[in-house]
Formats: C-alpha cells, structure tokens, sequence
C-alpha cells in the first residue's frame, strides 16, 4: 500500500522514461539499415503507345550561293544589302576593273597591229606570185635561168607562210582580245537565281583574291533544318515521316513539318544520324540560318501492348527486368523490351503481362532480401 | 558487575610514534550494564571523540581490553575480524544531527539496517515500524526525513539506533540541538527504550538540562575518566 | 535489500535525468560524429555502386575520374567494346559545378550519361519519380538533395534542361547532389564556355594570321569549329559478362599502353583511401576527442555526486554497510547516467541530426551497440575515481 507522493513521483518518473524508451525503440526499428525500403507499386496496363524520336537541328538553307570575282582584284561596288530580295540575272555588284581596261585597249592595239602585219603579208605574198608567173613565162622563153626560176617560187613559199602565220597571229589576238572582254563583263556579280541576300561578306574597297565570297545569297524557300539523330535511339528514321519543330527562339510554338530525307553518311565521331526535315509552312518571319530547333519525328502508332515506364525498368547482372512483388517476396522478372516512346512508356514484349503489378520506385536498390513497404508517394518527394 | 553490557578495562590510545606521540586516552576505565543510561562528559580534546571512536568499534586502541556482552572486542593489539560488521549487528549511533538517509523514507532508513544484515524486506519494515510506533512518530513512516522536524527525525534517528536490538547504544551530543521539553523528551525516550530493550547507553553530552537525570555519569580529562554519582533527577 | 542508487536517483530523479539528458546530447553529437564518417564511406561506396560499372578506364596514370580530372578521346569506348569478357561499355562525364533554377543555386555533379536504354552503366539505377531521359538533349534527372523537383528548369551552362526524374542517394564522393543529363550536353557543358569567352577566343583566332588567310577563306571557319567541338569524355564503364574474372579482363585493357584501369576495389581505395582519407581523419580525431571529453564529464558528474553524498556515505559505513555496496551504489547510478544518456544520445542523433546535417548521416545499428558498450564502458571507468573517494571515506567522519 504505497502512499501518495511515492506514487506521484513514480507517475511522473514513468511519464518521462514510458516515451523516451518508446521513441528509443522506434528509431531503432525505423531508421537506419534495419528499416523497411519504401516503394511504390504500378499496375502494367496495355496501351498503343505512340514512339517518336527527338533531335537537335540547325536551321539551313538547302541552297546557298557564294557569289564573288573569278579572279583578284577590288570591290568596286554593291548594289544589295542583306536581306533584299534579288531575281536572277539581276546585277548585285561590280569589281573594279583596275588595268582592265589598259590592257583592253592594248589588246585592240595588238589586234590592229596584227591586221596590219596580216595585209604586209597579203601584199608581200601577191608580189612573190606575180614574181613567179613572170619568171616563168621568162623561163618558157629562155630569157632566165633554172635557179632564178626557183629562187622566185621559194620566195613565193616563203611569203605564203608569212601569210599563214600573220593569219594565226591575228585569230590568236582576237581570242586574246575576246578573253579579255569577257573578263570585263565578269567583272558585274550577277545573281545565278531568286533568292534573298543573307550575307555581305566584303565592303567596296576591300581586295578580294579569285573564289572568295563577295556576297552570300540563299533561296529563302528552301529553308530546311539539319537534324542529327543518336544514333542508337533513331530506330525507324525514314523519309516523309511527320515532324514537330520548336525554334529556339519562339519555343511556345510547334511548327509543323516532315522528314524529307534521310542522309545517306552519318556521323562517324559524334555517333549520329543526320536527316533533313522540313517544314510545311515556312514560319514569318524567316528563322534565322544557324538558329537552333528542337525536332520531334513521331513514328507510326504501335498496336496495344503492356507498356510500363522506363522508370520501373532495373538491370540486374546480364539481364534487364522488373521487380515484382510474389508471394509477399520481391523478385526480378527479366523482361525483353519494345519500342519505348518519349514520354518514358516502354511496351514489353514478354516477361510480364497487362495486370501485373510491379516495383516502379523504391527509395534504395533492391534485392531480393529486401524489407519493403507501399508506399504513395516516396518520403522526400513534393508533390 | 554483570555479563553483558558494555565493559573497557585499561584502554589507550596513542596518536604518532616517539617524541611526537601523543597519547589520546591513558588507560581509561568504565562500564554500562544494560539498562542503563550513563552520561559521559568533558571538554572537547580530553579524549572524548578517540573514546567514542573505540566504544563505537570504529578506530582500535592501542592496549587495553573491551568487552561487548560476552563478545570480547579488543584486548591488547588485537581486534575482533570484522569490526564492521560488530558495528552493525552490535552498536547503535544516535548522533546530534540525525543523520538520516535523505533519499530514504523514514520506515527505510530504519529498515535499512536489519535489511543490511539479511532481514527480508518486509519483515525489516515490519520491526521498523514497531519501533517507529513506540517512540510515537508512525504517522510518519513514509514521509522523506526533510519533511520532518527536529525532534521528530531525532526519534526517527533513535529507532534506527535500536532496531536492530544491539546491547550498547552510543549517543553523541543528542540533545544539543533541541529545546528544553524536545531535550527531556529525548532524554527520557532513551531511558524507556534502555530499561524496554535491555540496552546499555552511552550519552556523550555537556547539555545542562540533561546531566541532572543521568545515575552515573563519567568525566573525562586529558585522556583519563573518573567516575561520578549523577543526580538521578526525572525527565520534566 | 532495496536499491540504494535506485532510491538516491528517484528522490532526485529530475536533475538526474536533467544530466542525463545534457550528456544525451553530447553522446549524440558523438554518435552523429560516427554516423558522419560511416556516411562519408557510404557516399564513396554509393558513388560507385550507382554507376553499376564493373571496371572504369580512365586516362593514363590518373586516377580519375572521381578523384583526379581524366580525359579520353570519346571513341575509345570502341576498342574495350571489342575485348572478351567485356559486356557493355559507356562513356561518361563528370563535372561539378553550380547550378542555376530561378533565382537560386545549387552545387552539384553533373553526370553526362550516354544514349541507350536504362540499365547502362552511368545511369541511375533506380528513381523515386519521374522517369529515365528518352531525349537525346535538355532532359535531366536529379537527385532530391539538390532540392529540385520534376518540372523544374535548370540551368548548366547556356542550356536550360527539364527535370523528368528524381533519384534519392545518388551523390559525389563529397557529397554533392548528382544531377544526369545527356552526355553530348555535358560534353558541352565541360568544355564550351560562356558566350563571353566563346566570342572572345573567336576573335583571337580571327586576329591570328596563320588561321585567317585570304587565300583560304574556309580555314578560319574550320579552325573556330574545331575549337568548340569536344570529343572527350571523362571514363569508360564497363560491365563484364558471367564468368569473367574482372582483373583478367581489367589487366587485358590495361595493356592498351595509353589508358588505365580500375576495378571496384581499387576505385573504392582511391575513393575512401585518398579521397576521403582527410576528411576521415578529421572526424576519427573528433570522435576520439569527444568520447574523451564525455569520459571525463560522466566521470565530473559522478565525482560531484558522489562528494554531495559523502557525508551519507559516512552514516553507511558507521551502521555497516559494506564497502561493496557503497560502491555498487555509485556504479549502479553511473550506469544509469550511462543508460540515459545513451536513448537520449541515439534518439536525438536520429531525429534531429541525421535529417538536418548537410551531408549523409550513416548510422548503423552495429555502431549503436558498440557505441552503448563504450558508453557503459566509460561510465564503470569514470565512477572509478568516485568509488575510490567514497571507499576512503573514514566512518568516524559521521562521529564529530
């Protein structure tokens, strides 16, 4: 029979000790290696998922014309600015012909010197015939001699050869002359076809050597993007497959577009397939060339499958597979995989089947000796 | 005189060796029968405390002969084995404070030594409460010794000195604390408890109120006793 | 017999407690001190464990890519794929870095895991939400340490990536939240600067000569591009088949004079021996210091109460208590000093330290017992000194 104030004390004795021994156990049991895993389970459902491959992409004009002189010299002067809209045929731009001209006219010069010599030829040629026809007819009378005679045919030879060479001479300046000419007309930039101009290389006055770009002109329908696929992941690439484009710049906006081709090289170094998409409507204002854009190409839908997220999808050894919860114990089923989509779906081939609930998160790796608990959502996780 | 009680015969006790010895108590004399309640008084450095010590079996002295009962304690250099365990089957203290375990009740701290000795638990507390009751401080029995007062925990302190029924009972100074009525009180407990128990008492005290009830009383002086004829007065 | 501790401690049983509790909190902090370097160890053993590599080929003589920078030419991949025993093989990067989202900013390890499917090494093996990346650029997934949640924005670099996944333990061997993004925009991420240097080096390279001829007007384009392509990477894992013994194959790709390889042993030595081997000390010394410094406050503690109690242990002795008791008493209160603060010590390491450190806080339950031992171990030495005040305490103390 104990009296009031060992009672009372004993009370709140135990009212201490009671729940610190409580929580000393519970953070034994609950925390630490002795503690359950925490996991969460999904049903395998079976869907048609819709696969897709994505890839990054530069924005290109198929065709790009580098316009510029055929041989050195200085930029006269341009006619276009970036961004005008050019016709073919029509004159961007002249370079300057500096002795261009000089060496036109002495090529005239040499041309009528050549006319000249040509007739000196002609005429020296004529007398050396008139020579001859007389000689003869004094030979027939006996009035010359057999090496007068023959000394006057040569001479005839001889003028004729002149005649020959002063003719070759003169075709030889002519196609020098005609070169030269057209040279001087080479000296205009001509647009080879439509297009807007993109690039102004060079200003008038600069010195440019023979091939350099003067100006870069592009053809703006042929605007298309250059996209580059991983290769291990662009199963199924082909042309005329539908594609979305987002611009860098504008990515609120998906364009839409197609694959027109797919190219024949890839890249060795990098690993990637490169394809060309474009677009169905070219977007107002043009991308500028060289933006980036996000491409997505969606393949054709598959026939309903069990899919599962690649989240749920664990390597064990050799083997990829899913951890399934049998007989309150948890074990790897190996699963062979299909197709997957972009939003992280895989369809399985076999291993599981629609219904079949398996592990898709857990706080830790599993094995098959591990204590696990279902949980919604894992601890650590925001909404 | 009689067989039992408390007997020194010849006691010394010397402090040091050689020229700075200092011999506390020179061949010291005396003797209680049971029953009796004998004063012991003297000034402080006359020996008083050594002769307790010896009587209290706490320190050895070093001639002389003690006998407790039939019990044969020291007799010239040598000591019973265990003088602790003399002290606590054989000696009661009662002290000028009492002393009391103050994280014991007051049933426990007079229980304790019978427990400490074997006793089981309840029966230990069933004797203490006897005890308790015949000096009249039972309701007090669960009580901590802090909530009790001065005469009360000096009670308490006298049953623990008896429950264990020992032939001597030494009493320092136990009344140097309290009032005149509490001082009688005390004073006249211990007779009843010496006279009901058989006990011999030894009470060391120079309280004036108390040396008129004690029969004999011994004076000691420099390390040696005399006896004396007390008055013998009562307990008012 | 009653329990003369038992008695002592529930007279006073608040400040008892009181002490017990304030020593709790030193024993935790001695605890969390252990859980620290068992969680130091675990972020090394994790690191490795969730790459899910069997070998890490690295760059000659380094011993990266954890522990020193390591750079390979990114198709040497090819070669180790060939080897017998060799299974998969992925190239990988790593780089720490802060990253932006919003306003604020996190530190930390940017994984560049290549293209494939999961169960690749580099990936993470196992998600608390989200999904694995299926794009090839601007996914991430990242670990919750890092504070970051599925939808976020991040930025690296001049990229932004969405965050798909979530993983709980992936970190860096210092502890640094990982973060998984494509490896072609990690690649980029460690090797491309800001925009700010980028054009700055492109107008270096404009005013070089020899890289801006006239008569080639394509060099200095050629030049530029080549200067802002990486093509390396940081290691290749590599899992081995069944069968293999992993140094045969490890030592067969060693022999490729210009890489080194490692297999989990040796990276968990680089990782635990060379890496973390400072930091280890520090916190062995700090765990030693404390528990010396609880040793002598239990043993202050016990002292004090034991001299509080001299004059009662004085009384005990007088009426006979044997010496054994007295100091069972002062070992028995010892103990339970030792006992309290132990649970208090444990349960505030768990509750409190653990989740709030900001690192791992590893505590095992093998630790705890040891701890306990040591703890009691330390309570019995340290009442030592008390029972030996006590046992001198001369019993005529009580008389005068």
């Amino acid at each position: 029979m104990k009296h009031l104030p060992i009672q009372g004390r004993t009370l709140a004795l135990l009212v201490v000790i009671v729940p610190l021994l409580a929580l000393f156990v519970y953070v034994g049991l609950r925390s630490g290696p002795l503690a359950p895993v925490a996991i969460t389970v999904m049903t395998v459902e079976s869907r048609a998922i819709t696969p897709a491959l994505f890839g990054i992409g530069t924005v290109e004009a198929r065709y790009t014309y580098k316009i510029g002189p055929t041989f050195a010299g200085r930029v006269k002067n341009l006619e276009v600015h970036v961004g005008d809209q050019v016709t073919a045929g029509q004159v961007l731009g002249e370079m300057d012909p500096v002795d261009l001209d000089d060496r036109l006219r002495s090529q005239q010069a040499a041309f009528r010197g050549a006319q000249a010599a040509l007739r000196e030829a002609q005429t020296r040629q004529t007398y050396a015939q008139t020579q001859v026809g007389r000689y003869k007819r004094l030979f027939a009378a006996g009035s010359t001699s057999d090496e007068t005679l023959n000394t006057k045919q040569q001479e005839l030879a001889i003028a004729a050869a002149s005649l020959s060479a002063a003719h070759e001479n003169l075709a030889r300046i002519r196609s020098d002359q005609e070169a030269l000419v057209t040279q001087q007309k080479n000296l205009q930039l001509i647009a080879p076809h439509d297009g807007v101009v993109a690039s102004r290389d060079t200003e008038p006055g600069t010195t440019v050597v023979a091939g350099q770009a003067v100006l870069e002109l592009i053809d703006p329908e042929s605007v298309w993007v250059n996209v580059r696929f991983d290769q291990i992941s662009a199963a199924g690439l082909a042309k005329d497959l539908p594609a979305r484009i987002v611009l860098r710049s504008r990515s609120g906006q998906t364009l839409s577009g197609g694959v027109l081709r797919v190219e024949l090289k890839a890249d060795a170094v990098t690993e990637e397939m490169l394809a060309k998409v474009i677009f169905d409507e070219l977007p107002q204002p043009l991308p500028p060339l060289g933006e980036l854009a996000e491409v997505t190409v969606d393949l054709p839908a598959l026939p309903f499958a069990p899919t599962i997220s690649n989240a749920a999808i664990r390597r064990d050894g050799n083997s990829v597979g899913v951890w399934q919860i049998v007989d309150e114990e948890l074990r790897l089923t190996p699963v062979t995989l299909g197709v997957t989509d972009l939003d992280g779906s895989v369809q399985v081939r076999n291993g599981i089947k629609e219904g079949d609930q398996i592990v898709l998160y857990s706080e830790q790796a599993l094995t098959s000796r591990s204590r696990i608990e279902v949980v919604e959502r894992i601890p650590g996780v925001s909404k | 005189m009689s067989e039992k009680g408390i007997r020194i015969e010849g006691l010394s006790k010397r402090y040091g060796k050689g020229d700075t010895a200092v011999d506390a108590l020179k061949h010291v004399d005396m003797h209680v029968a049971p029953g009796e309640v004998v004063g012991l008084i003297g000034p402080s450095g006359s020996g008083k405390s050594t002769l307790l010590k010896c009587l209290g079996a706490v320190i050895s002295p070093t001639a002389g002969r003690m006998t407790l009962g039939d019990q044969v304690i020291f007799d010239d250099g040598w000591e019973v084995k265990d003088l602790r365990a003399l002290r606590r089957d054989k000696i009661g203290y009662v002290f000028q404070a009492p002393y009391l375990i103050p994280f014991l009740d007051v049933t426990d701290n007079v229980a304790l030594l019978p427990m400490l000795r074997g006793v089981p638990n309840g029966e230990a507390r069933a004797k203490a409460l006897e005890l308790l009751t015949a000096l009249d401080v039972q309701h007090r029995a669960r009580a901590m010794p802090s909530k009790l007062s001065g005469g009360e925990q000096q009670r308490v302190a006298i049953a623990r000195g008896l429950v264990n029924q020992p032939p001597v009972i030494l009493a320092d100074e136990p009344t140097a604390a309290l009032d005149s009525p509490r001082a009688m009180a005390v004073i006249k407990i211990l007779n009843e408890m010496a006279r009901k128990f058989q006990t011999a008492i030894i009470v060391v005290t120079h309280d004036e109120k108390i040396i008129p009830t004690f029969k004999r009383i011994y004076h000691i002086r420099d390390g040696v006793t005399h006896e004396e004829t007390g008055e013998g007065r009562g307990f008012e | 017999m009653i329990s003369l501790a038992g008695r002592d401690i529930l007279q006073a049983w608040g400040k008892f407690v009181f002490t017990g509790v304030g020593l709790g909190l030193l024993i935790g902090v001695t605890l969390s001190m252990a859980g620290i370097y068992r969680g130091m160890i675990d972020d090394a053993k994790v690191l490795l464990d969730n790459s899910s590599a069997d070998l890490w080929v690295v760059q000659k003589d380094t011993l990266g890519p954890y522990a020193e920078p390591s750079s390979i030419y990114q198709d040497t991949w090819r070669g180790i794929r060939g080897m017998p025993g060799v299974a998969r093989t992925a190239n990988v990067t790593y780089l720490t870095m802060q990253v932006r989202q919003g306003e604020r900013d996190v530190r930390a390890m940017i994984a560049g895991i290549t293209a494939g499917e999961p169960g690749t090494p580099g990936w993470p093996p196992y998600l608390v939400a989200g999904r694995q990346i299926t794009r090839s650029h601007y996914e991430a997934v990242a670990d919750i340490a890092s504070g970051f949640e599925l939808g976020d924005r991040l930025q690296i670099r001049r990229n932004h990536y969405t965050v798909v996944g979530l993983t709980r333990r992936m970190v860096s061997s210092g502890g640094d939240p990982m973060i998984f993004i494509p490896l072609k925009d990690a690649q980029e991420a460690q090797f491309l600067k800001d925009n700010d240097a980028i054009l700055q080096s492109r107008r270096r390279t404009e005013a070089n000569p020899a890289f801006n001829k006239p008569g080639s007007p394509d060099l200095l384009g050629a030049v530029i591009d080549s200067q802002t392509t990486n093509t390396y990477v940081n290691a290749v894992l590599v899992q081995i088949e069944d069968g293999y013994s992993h140094d045969d194959v490890a030592e067969s790709i060693r022999r490729w004079k210009r890489l080194t390889v490692y297999t989990r042993a040796q990276m968990e030595e680089i990782l635990v021996g060379k890496l973390i081997a400072t930091s280890a000390k520090q916190i062995g010394m700090f765990l030693v210091i404390l528990s010396m410094v609880s040793a002598a406050i239990v043993a202050f503690i016990i002292y004090t109460l034991t001299l509080g109690k001299i004059r009662e242990i004085a009384v005990l002795k007088l009426i006979g208590t044997r010496n054994r008791t007295i100091a069972g008493m002062i070992l028995q209160q010892a103990i339970a000093l030792g006992v309290i603060g132990f649970v208090v010590g444990k349960i505030v390491a768990t509750l409190f330290m653990a989740p709030i450190f900001p690192k791992y806080v590893l505590l095992e339950p093998l630790d705890s017992i040891f701890g306990f031992i040591a703890v009691v171990l330390i309570c019995v030495l340290s009442s030592v000194i008390a029972i030996y005040a006590a046992l001198k305490v001369d019993p005529a103390e009580a008389i005068g």
